[in-house]
């Protein structure tokens, strides 16, 4: 069988090549393609191809590069020659993947690929169309030296002032046809004069070998302290925003997420800088530890009480798991250049996150024992993903996965934790629940008001404590302080003076300091004096006898009032009613502005709310000549063009004759083919109303999604949708 | 994990649980780089800052001794970042240095060119800043050492002074120890100043200041300006210098409002040193009239700003601070670092009442209820007046009254802010009044009176605030007080702390009216008493009258 297409070479290999193409690229299964024709073509799609060349190292990328800037059929030899040996180990790599594929008469890249990488790779121009004497380059005149020096590593476009009257080194080179002119302003340098330039290799520096990764050394024992560490913290952060949510909401943005302000409140609560705030809040948000309710108020949702119920290792995995694999980006939240990005709103996913972040961990999980210094870690992050497709903010990516993996406890010190690589690798977490430090039951409380408990506090009794006092210092231990305020809070949610005292006493080691006492008496003595409510209007007489008469009157029972002082009644209803109801009782009652006045006189309402007239619907407005005269101009252009078009498809349709039909596996095969071969073709083209056009055309390469070429109807190089291509058909 | 007795916590404060048995050692370990910030009776709370590091770092520790202190003691893992800030803090300090060269004069040297670059560049520095020797080193205009090492410190690169210091003109000062014997922290805290070069000792009100400034002074043998608050203090310097060192009569000399005596051993107050005539400060020729080879500043947490600015020109003269507490209600602590010198010496209240050197205090909160009537004149005073209206209340008279009456045995001292407040209850309680117009001969006979024990009972207005010595002062009352600062607590609690004879305990009342701002500030007071390890009571004025205590 002949193989010279892509589509041929898939035919050709067994289920072993496959299984290794779909580990490697697993979006050409899914969804599972018809056949090996349109898996070809998804395989050759530029989308498809890009994430594939995503996953080279930079070594397989400039083996890629190299093999792109050799024409096609090329050989092992070709690419080992341009690059060093080693690149057989990349090609074998690049042709499992499906980036390169062996044909009849050697080897081939997928069509869109050259594309993909770009017109110039690796900073080369195009192939010379002349025969060069490359061994002239030694003669080069000193101008044209410099010329060759600025353009040989690329970019290999120079501009000039004119390039027919072009400066004596320039002049020379063009002469030489080693310099091609593109246009009126600009020369290109051919490939295999840079080539030759470079010393017969593509690049300047070939990075075969990974980087190795440096830092500080670590020891273990620290590192796993230090990690434990930073796992109760961020257990505890988490507890406690939600704890602050659960006591005052926070409002979310109209356009989502947690605002500027909400977020600087947070994080002086917690005590830690916004951007940890920020990783905090997002935390709970993906373990759906927090939801924004029908009210736009960001709250803890019931899953949180779950969640405090589990064991420490299951609160962390639940938080940890989510983490790893989100494509949102907590980092972005206030950062200088974007401040707008507001935590838990809809602007922080980014495509690459999760990638970045699994890399990322992946190095750490490679170097054990080492917290990277951070260039060092950049260099290697760059050869295993050199910058390409979707490549923004993957250095900051990779920084805040560190910063993040540090506050999570996945790395202590900077360098991989136990608790990291049991977490990456699947295992079973229970270590955290050993190591963490046991919880204490008891409280020291001291006469300067504060109480401290001296490690994690049982959750029952630190629920009950962040009640009645402040939290001013956190870490390890916990301090509390005593202010009228917090008890005054513990009494507002219900608490007595004396259950106050009795829980301290019984939770504190040390005896209770006369002071705290003291206060707590005195603010529960003073609690509840003055008294707040609700009502809608008022009684009030002079004379106690007549409002006990009101009071005990049956006919007035539905108006259920309420004597709060020997001289005031409170009611229910609003005051017109309850002056209605009185007066039918036999009562003589006047109304009382809210200044003591009487009103008297009839009363004649007035609507409090600003009036809004309905608004008038009627014949439009007749226009002014001007909007007239614009609107006939616009319609006979419109006209004119519309009729020149259809004169246009009337010619090409007469000299087609039938519009062609193929499937979409069969346009792009063909149109690649075509491409190659430059031969003219006739396509069926919809246009924007759903007509389908005849049309002739010579295909120019495939972009985006696009076919470019030039339609001979109008001259002009247009392109054209793939999807809308009803059909191809040879000429 | 260890079982330590502290726990690093994530704001840096350090938690030291004190009933542990290894508390002491850790207590010791951590002083030299934490601050204390209270010592109630179970956990002490000390506070990492940069400038009690940068401290630890002029006394000769470095990161790594701070940061195996805190692992070896920490109960739980120490949070990294901690570790990090003060690895980081630290090696702020000594990248700069002065230096004395002999060719260029003062220098500022760095190890590291980067800072002298970011430093050079400052607005506030370049000005300061001379020649530029070579990549490390540029010179530093000579009468500018105080001013550059107040604005490094403010840049965060707190510069080390190597530059040295003039051994001033000899004079021979000893100790003359012949009744008494200096106590060993006093001689400590002589050394390690002595050995510091200039700096500040912390020590509390009656732990005996003057002595270590004696003790100094006998270190420096040379002529010596002593700078005090006011002439009484300046007085009480004299009469102890007297008894405690060879000096006499005709070699120290006061120079204040009333004399203007220069000798080997001048006693100056802040107040003349910052008199001003004709808008210029007319005594500041005091600090070159004599090649000092000393200078002591008392009651360093008080000195006013024109000070600091004159010792920014002396920076070449050992300079001693005498303090009960580095806190400053201005929050000048940066400028007592960077021109008088890093701390050199502390040791907490409690220690020194262990050892018997001072009373143990206790402390009394007589809450008093005011009448409807006052409570009404309170409700619609003007809130600049408010204060006064619930200091000065009637209600209080009465308990004051019967606390003395109380205390009939004891020497009591009645203190306040508002001179009518005073005069009524000396009138009252038929006890003499010292206030701001009272003579200082007349002072000294009243203190004198006071100190054998012919007058049981004294009412001062805030003149007493500031080193006058009241041996046998058992008992102090505060009817009204500065708003609850700091500062006038400690040495208001001072007045009463010298060791007594018999060993009996002081008591310091403070009488304040509830519900009112009054009880807000003696929150104030009752946090920082309770803070410094006092045993705080509140109990309500009732108490008093029915003599339940």
């Amino acid at each position: 069988m002949e193989m010279r297409s892509f589509s041929d070479y898939l035919r050709s290999v067994d289920d072993a090549a496959f299984l290794n193409l779909f580990n490697a690229r697993p979006d050409l299964i899914t969804p599972v393609p018809s056949d090996i024709a349109s898996l070809a073509v998804r395989a050759c799609s530029a989308p498809s191809l890009a994430r594939a060349i995503d996953s080279l190292n930079q070594w397989q990328f400039q083996v890629l590069e190299a093999a792109a800037s050799i024409n096609e059929p090329f050989t092992e030899k070709e690419v080992v020659a341009l690059t060093e040996k080693e690149a057989k180990a990349a090609l074998s790599h690049l042709v499992m993947i499906g980036l390169i594929y062996p044909s009849d008469d050697g080897m081939r890249l997928p069509t869109q690929l050259r594309e993909v990488i770009g017109a110039e790779p690796a900073g080369l121009g195009p192939a010379s169309m002349a025969k060069l004497k490359l061994s002239e380059l030694k003669d080069a005149p000193a101008d044209a030296q410099k010329v060759l020096e600025r353009l040989m590593w690329g970019p290999p476009r120079g501009s000039v002032g004119d390039i027919k009257n072009p400066g004596p080194g320039v002049a020379w080179l063009l002469e030489k046809k080693f310099l091609v002119p593109l246009d009126q302003r600009t020369v290109i340098l051919t490939r295999e004069v840079a080539i030759q330039l470079r010393g017969g290799k593509i690049h300047k520096e070939r990075f075969v070998n990974q980087p190795k990764l440096s830092g500080n050394k670590r020891d273990e024992r620290q590192v796993n302290l230090a990690a434990i560490a930073n796992v109760s913290t961020v257990l505890r952060w988490v507890e406690e925003l939600l704890n602050f949510w659960a006591d005052e909401p926070a409002d979310a943005l109209r356009a989502g997420g947690l605002g500027v302000r909400d977020l600087k409140v947070v994080s002086a609560h917690l005590g830690v800088d916004e951007s940890c705030t920020a990783f905090i809040a997002e935390l709970a948000y993906l373990a759906s530890l927090v939801s924004i309710d029908g009210d736009e108020r960001i709250l803890p949702s019931s899953k949180f009480d779950i969640w405090l119920m589990q064991s420490p290792a299951d609160r962390w995995q639940m938080l940890a798991s989510q983490w790893l694999i989100t494509s949102r980006v907590s980092g972005l939240v206030g950062r200088v250049d974007a401040k707008n990005v507001a935590a838990l709103g809809p602007e922080l996913d980014r495509v690459n996150a999760a990638r970045v972040r699994a890399l990322t961990l992946d190095l750490l999980r490679e170097n054990p024992g080492i917290a990277p210094e951070w260039n060092s870690f950049k260099e290697l992050l760059l050869w295993r993903a050199p910058v390409r497709r979707n490549s923004s903010l993957q250095e900051e990516l990779a920084e805040w996965t560190l910063r993040e993996a540090e506050w999570l406890g996945i790395t202590g010190q900077g360098a991989i934790s136990k608790f990291g690589l049991e977490f990456l690798n699947g295992d079973d977490l229970n270590s955290i629940n050993e190591d963490l430090p046991k919880t204490v039951d008891h409280i020291l409380i001291q006469s300067d008001n504060t109480a401290i408990a001296p490690g994690p506090l049982e959750h029952e009794i630190s629920q009950a404590l962040a009640m009645m006092a402040e939290i001013e210092s956190r870490g390890g231990a916990t301090v509390y302080r005593f202010t009228e305020a917090t008890i005054r809070r513990a009494l507002d949610h219900g608490k007595t003076g004396d259950e106050i005292k009795t829980f301290l006493a019984k939770r504190s080691k040390t005896p209770m300091p006369q002071p705290l006492e003291y206060l707590i008496a005195d603010v529960a003595k003073k609690h509840g004096k003055l008294r707040v409510g609700n009502t809608s209007s008022f009684i009030r007489c002079e004379d106690t006898a007549l409002i006990s008469q009101i009071m005990n009157d049956k006919k007035l029972e539905l108006l259920s009032l309420r004597r709060i002082a020997p001289e005031v009644v409170i009611c229910d209803m609003d005051a017109t009613d309850a002056m209605r109801v009185l007066r039918e009782a036999g009562y003589l009652p006047a109304g009382e502005s809210a200044n003591g006045m009487i009103l008297t006189g009839p009363k004649s309402n007035r609507s409090v709310a600003k009036p809004r007239p309905p608004r008038i619907i009627g014949e439009i407005e007749t226009p002014t000549p001007e909007v007239i005269s614009a609107a006939i101009r616009v319609l006979r252009t419109g006209e004119k063009s519309t009729h020149r078009q259809s004169k246009l498809r009337q010619v090409a349709s007469e000299a087609l004759g039938q519009l062609p039909r193929t499937t979409a596996n069969e346009t792009m095969e063909i149109l690649n083919q075509f491409i190659i071969d430059e031969k003219t073709l006739s396509i069926g083209y919809a246009d924007n109303n759903g007509g389908v056009t005849h049309r002739i055309i010579d295909p120019i390469r495939i972009s985006a999604g696009a076919l470019i070429a030039r339609d001979h109807a109008t001259g002009e190089v247009q392109s054209f949708r793939i999807p809308r291509i009803t059909g191809v058909a040879p000429l | 994990m260890s079982d330590g007795p502290l726990i690093v916590q994530s704001d840096k404060t350090l938690l030291l649980d004190i009933d542990h048995p290894m508390s002491v050692e850790c207590r010791r370990a951590i002083a030299p780089f934490a601050e204390l910030e209270r010592s109630p009776e179970h956990i002490h709370t000390y506070r990492l800052t940069p400038l009690g590091l940068w401290n630890a770092r002029a006394a000769g520790h470095d990161a790594e001794q701070v940061i195996d202190t805190l692992i070896k003691y920490s109960r739980y893992a120490v949070p990294h970042s901690i570790l990090i800030d003060v690895a980081e803090t630290m090696s702020r300090y000594g990248r700069l240095r002065l230096e004395m060269d002999p060719v260029h004069g003062l220098i500022l040297v760095t190890t590291d060119t980067a800072v002298l670059e970011e430093v050079i560049r400052a607005k506030k520095i370049a000005p300061l800043l001379g020649a530029r020797i070579d990549a490390e080193t540029i010179t530093v205009l000579p009468s500018q050492r105080g001013q550059i090492k107040q604005s490094l410190l403010r840049l965060g690169w707190p510069a080390e002074d190597f530059a040295g210091y003039v051994d001033g003109q000899a004079h021979e000062i000893n100790l003359l120890q012949k009744d008494w014997k200096i106590r060993p922290y006093q001689e400590l805290a002589a050394e390690g100043f002595w050995h510091g070069g200039s700096g500040v000792v912390v020590l509390p009100c009656g732990a005996g200041k003057t002595i270590v400034g004696a003790a100094a002074m006998a270190h420096a043998k040379a002529t010596t300006l002593i700078l005090v608050t006011n002439t009484v203090a300046a007085r009480q310097w004299r009469d102890e210098l007297l008894k405690r060192t060879s000096l006499n009569e005709d070699e120290i000399g006061e120079y204040s409002g009333a004399k203007k005596e220069i000798r080997p051993v001048t006693i100056a107050t802040y107040q003349v040193m910052t008199k001003k005539k004709n808008g210029v400060y007319a005594h500041l020729d005091l600090f070159d009239s004599y090649d000092w080879g000393l200078i002591i500043y008392d009651e360093v947490h008080l000195l006013p700003a024109p000070i600091f600015r004159f010792t920014a020109d002396i920076q070449s003269r050992r300079r001693l601070g005498l303090t009960a507490t580095l806190v400053r209600e201005d929050g000048m602590e940066g400028e007592v670092f960077s021109l008088i010198g890093p701390k050199r010496f502390d040791v907490p209240w409690k220690e020194i009442e262990a050892q018997g050197y001072i009373a143990p205090a206790e402390c009394i909160e007589v809450r008093v209820n005011l009448t409807e009537t006052e409570r009404l004149a309170y409700a619609t005073a003007e809130p600049e007046n408010r204060y006064r209206n619930c200091a000065t209340t009637r209600t209080k008279r009465d308990v004051v009254e019967a606390l003395v009456e109380k205390h009939v045995d004891d020497q009591v001292l009645v203190i306040g802010q508002y001179i009518d407040q005073l005069d009524e209850l000396s009138e009252v309680l038929g006890a003499p009044l010292i206030k701001g117009e009272t003579p200082v001969k007349e002072r000294e006979i009243l203190f004198n009176k006071f100190r054998t024990g012919e007058i049981k009972c004294l009412v001062v207005s805030k003149v007493a605030n500031f080193s006058i010595d009241l041996p046998d002062a058992t008992i102090a009352i505060q009817v009204s007080g500065a708003f609850g600062s700091r500062q006038e607590e400690a040495q208001r609690l001072g007045r009463i702390l010298r060791p007594k004879s018999d060993g009996r305990g002081a008591k310091f009342y403070s009488v304040i009216s509830r519900d009112t701002i009054d009880q807000d500030f003696a929150q104030n007071r009752q946090r920082f008493l309770a803070e410094q390890g006092y045993s705080y009571k509140i109990i309500d004025a009732d108490d008093v009258f029915q003599g339940k205590i």
